[in-house]
């Protein structure tokens, strides 16, 4: 287990070296320039060409990309072109932010999303299985923009139950969170319940019931364990979904995460602001891609790591 | 929020309200004393001398004085300061040396005693005290660091509490403020990205005050209960097509004439902007000294286009690129354009990127067509002809329709020179009048703001330019 956990993190310095290389590229041929929105409406060539020097846009590409790197190597990811704030410092500061939002709406997803799928599957064919169809349809439809915005309108507008906006207690977190959770609530519903399908017509579920256990013992402890590997697949897959919805969800409900603060970056063409965030994301991404490979372990004992 | 790298609008309202220039515009655009009471000029309109306010002090408790000033504009041009925008202390004798790491000082520039501050220019500028009511000008206290941003220290009217990245700013009032202490207890700005949500806590009462947006504005005048809420003030916003002369046909005159008539900027103005502003018949708003309301806007005749290009040589129309940035009205203004463009014969391909490449290709002057807005960082007449059309400013000056025009150069330089108000005004009139039958850019609108204020908000007034709502006066009652 510990030599699986060493190598696969091993594994993972070429991709996240692939990943710097990549977005520094992307954003090196993509148009539009940096110092142009550092100077604003108006400026003098002067400045620009003082400010292009300072920053080492001037360089050549190579040498451009081994400063940067080498600095990602210290730890350095850089500073913010526009508020010349250093980016690591920016990122620490909203990905908690950002982490919350997401590991409310996969809990949210994970609570709402199974409990539909398995008693969707209780009853294939009933009225319940078919309502969970026609609400799992919807939330696979609906953009989480559109999403978003309804949920404000209904609830924070019309209903004035919750804030349409911003930060702060669990208040502000149940719409944004229900946003981004609700395509993977339906996406969630669906896989559960043809997993549960699959393992209710197993043998060792007759048994369990020829031995009189009750029913909710049945479905929860024997059948849902089985159907496990794939939810689990599902929500790990999901989670790059989360960290990308987030990226709508808090422009739309103004949460000041990480989302926001890409989308800010590349509006404004903050360049290490945006490098230092994908690269972030992409370590984090490869984390949780690790973390669910140990949980298929931990619900499926005949998957072992050595 | 440092000052000093204060290049866009948002960050420029936060500086008015915790920093103060030596001079400052009311919400009415005009220019008022600020840390200065009040300044002499030279006859030859080259030497300044502010006589600065005693007695204020910085939140952080040191006193203002005219060292304050020297250090501060010093600050703005180092180098090492990575600023953007030293220009408007360019015209400072010595300034631009100074910024391009030349010279140890800025010899135009002297504090003969605590309370006096003499500027000489390299030239005469009679714009000159309004540039120092600029957020970039705003005078900052002793070693102020680059924490400044962060944890800004001014003299102005509100003292930085607290900012919550991309949440929210607080600020609480100066009870000690010089000009009289703001008549609420704190102000808190919102920094929601989403017009719709922003719109959204407006409705929900948590906000006070709102920038409406074009179509929420439309339906909400027409329901009396939110049309109560609404004010609207013509802004120092102006909307155009840029016209590169130096490209192609572009070069002809008569084909900018006809790209100005081909397009019906009335119906664009109301189906795309809601009619949220007025044609424009130059680059002048009507607010400003030097606009000539008897100039009438190129006005919408397709035949009168057709004719045009004909004359210039091209009866089958002519094919050109549109540059427009893929946020905010640009996409609908261009596709708007293009279609009337289309009527008359012009064959235009739109190109939408997003806002900073767009930009950085018409600098380039690789766009024949640009579709932009310019929002006036001071308000004069000058802020508008000059940067947008003077020669010396073509390309990232903002002179992107790389017009040249050694007459009407000459004419904005006179006006630069010239002391006398209604001189300088009369100088403005022609110099737009002149470039208006030059056709250096299709005249689009000047836009009107409109923001939607609470009930119980008392004292908000639209403010013309940017920084010009300070909030001193706006008070809380049912």
């Amino acid at each position: 287990m510990f030599a699986f956990i060493v190598r696969r993190l091993l594994l993972a310095i070429p991709t996240l070296f692939g990943v710097l290389v990549v977005t520094f590229l992307l954003l090196n041929v993509a148009p539009g320039d940096p110092v142009t929105e550092m100077v604003g409406e108006r400026a003098d060539s002067a400045t620009i060409a003082r400010l292009r020097k300072d920053l080492h846009l001037d360089e050549p590409r190579l040498k451009q990309f081994t400063l940067y790197a080498g600095g990602v190597l210290r730890g350095n990811l850089g500073n913010s072109y526009i508020t010349q704030r250093p980016i690591l410092r920016d990122i620490l500061e909203r990905f908690p932010k950002t982490l919350l939002l997401a590991g409310s709406a996969m809990l949210l997803a994970s609570i709402l999303g199974i409990t539909l799928g398995v008693l969707s599957a209780r009853n294939p064919g009933g009225w319940f299985d078919r309502l969970g169809l026609g609400v799992a349809y919807l939330g696979i439809s609906f953009p989480v923009y559109w999403v978003g915005l309804i949920l404000i309108l209904v609830f924070a507008v019309m209903l004035r139950w919750l804030p349409p906006s911003g930060y702060g207690g669990i208040k502000y977190l149940i719409l944004p969170a229900f946003a981004l959770g609700s395509r993977s609530i339906a996406f969630l519903a669906r896989v559960t319940r043809s997993a549960m399908l699959d393992v209710l017509g197993g043998d060792f579920v007759r048994t369990a019931r020829a031995k009189g256990l009750r029913e909710r013992v049945v479905i929860v402890r024997h059948a849902l364990r089985n159907a496990l590997i794939p939810i689990i697949t599902v929500l790990g897959l999901d989670f790059g979904y989360y960290l990308t919805g987030s990226i709508l969800t808090e422009t739309i409900f103004s949460w000041p995460g990480l989302g926001r603060y890409v989308v800010n970056a590349i509006t404004r063409r903050d360049l290490p602001a945006i490098q230092g965030s994908v690269l972030f994301l992409s370590v984090v991404f490869v984390l949780v891609n690790l973390l669910t490979d140990l949980a298929y372990a931990k619900a499926d004992p005949r998957v072992a790591y050595s | 929020m440092d000052p000093a790298l204060s290049t866009d609008v948002p960050t420029g309202r936060a500086v008015a309200y915790i920093f103060d220039g030596l001079t400052r515009f009311t919400p009415d655009a005009k220019v008022v004393p600020g840390l200065a009471k009040s300044w002499d000029v030279t006859p030859d309109g080259m030497t300044y001398t502010f006589h600065l306010r005693s007695g204020v002090k910085f939140h952080n408790g040191a006193p203002f004085t005219a060292k304050n000033v020297v250090s501060t504009f010093q600050r703005v041009l180092d180098p090492k300061t990575k600023g953007g925008r030293g220009w408007p202390l360019y015209p400072i004798k010595g300034a631009e040396d100074f910024a391009g790491g030349k010279g140890q000082a800025i010899t135009g520039l002297a504090s003969p005693d605590d309370s006096t501050v003499v500027i000489t220019l390299k030239e005469p500028l009679a714009i000159f005290p309004k540039l120092l009511a600029m957020p970039v000008t705003s005078i900052v206290p002793d070693n102020a660091g680059s924490d400044l941003g962060q944890k800004p220290v001014g003299t102005g009217p509100w003292k930085f509490v607290e900012w919550k990245h991309d949440d929210y700013l607080k600020f609480a009032k100066n009870p000690d403020y010089f000009d009289g202490a703001p008549k609420a207890d704190s102000l808190m700005a919102r920094i929601v990205p989403e017009m719709s949500t922003a719109t959204a806590e407006f409705e929900a009462g948590n906000v006070d005050v709102l920038t409406v947006p074009d179509e929420t504005g439309k339906s909400w005048e027409a329901d009396p209960d939110k049309k109560k809420l609404l004010q609207s003030a013509p802004a120092l916003r102006f909307w155009y097509v840029a016209i590169n002369t130096t490209r192609g046909p572009l070069s002809d005159v008569r084909v900018r004439q006809a790209l100005n008539y081909a397009v019906d900027v009335n119906t664009i103005l109301s189906a795309v902007m809601a009619g949220r502003g007025t044609a424009a018949n130059g680059v002048v708003p009507p607010t400003l000294a030097g606009y000539d309301a008897s100039r009438k806007p190129y006005g919408h005749d397709i035949a009168k286009a057709k004719q045009l290009l004909a004359a210039a040589g091209h009866p089958g129309g002519i094919d050109v690129e549109l540059w427009a940035a893929n946020t905010d009205q640009s996409p609908r203004l261009s596709q708007a354009i293009q279609a009337n463009l289309a009527e008359a014969g012009i064959r235009a391909k739109l190109v939408q990127r997003e806002a900073s490449s767009v930009r950085e290709a018409a600098r380039k002057g690789a766009a024949d067509l640009y579709v932009k807005e310019w929002w006036a960082d001071y308000p004069d007449a000058e802020n508008f002809l000059f940067p947008l059309l003077h020669s010396k400013n073509k390309g990232p000056g903002g002179n992107v329709s790389f017009y040249s025009n050694s007459k009407f150069d000459a004419l904005i330089d006179q006006a630069h020179r010239e002391q006398d108000e209604t001189k300088r005004n009369a100088l403005y009139s022609q110099a737009d009048a002149m470039q208006f039958n030059d056709a250096p850019m299709l005249y689009l609108f000047f836009y009107k703001d409109m923001y939607a204020i609470q009930p119980w908000i008392h004292g908000f007034t639209v403010p013309a330019v940017f920084n010009g709502q300070r909030w001193t006066d706006v008070t809380i009652g049912k």
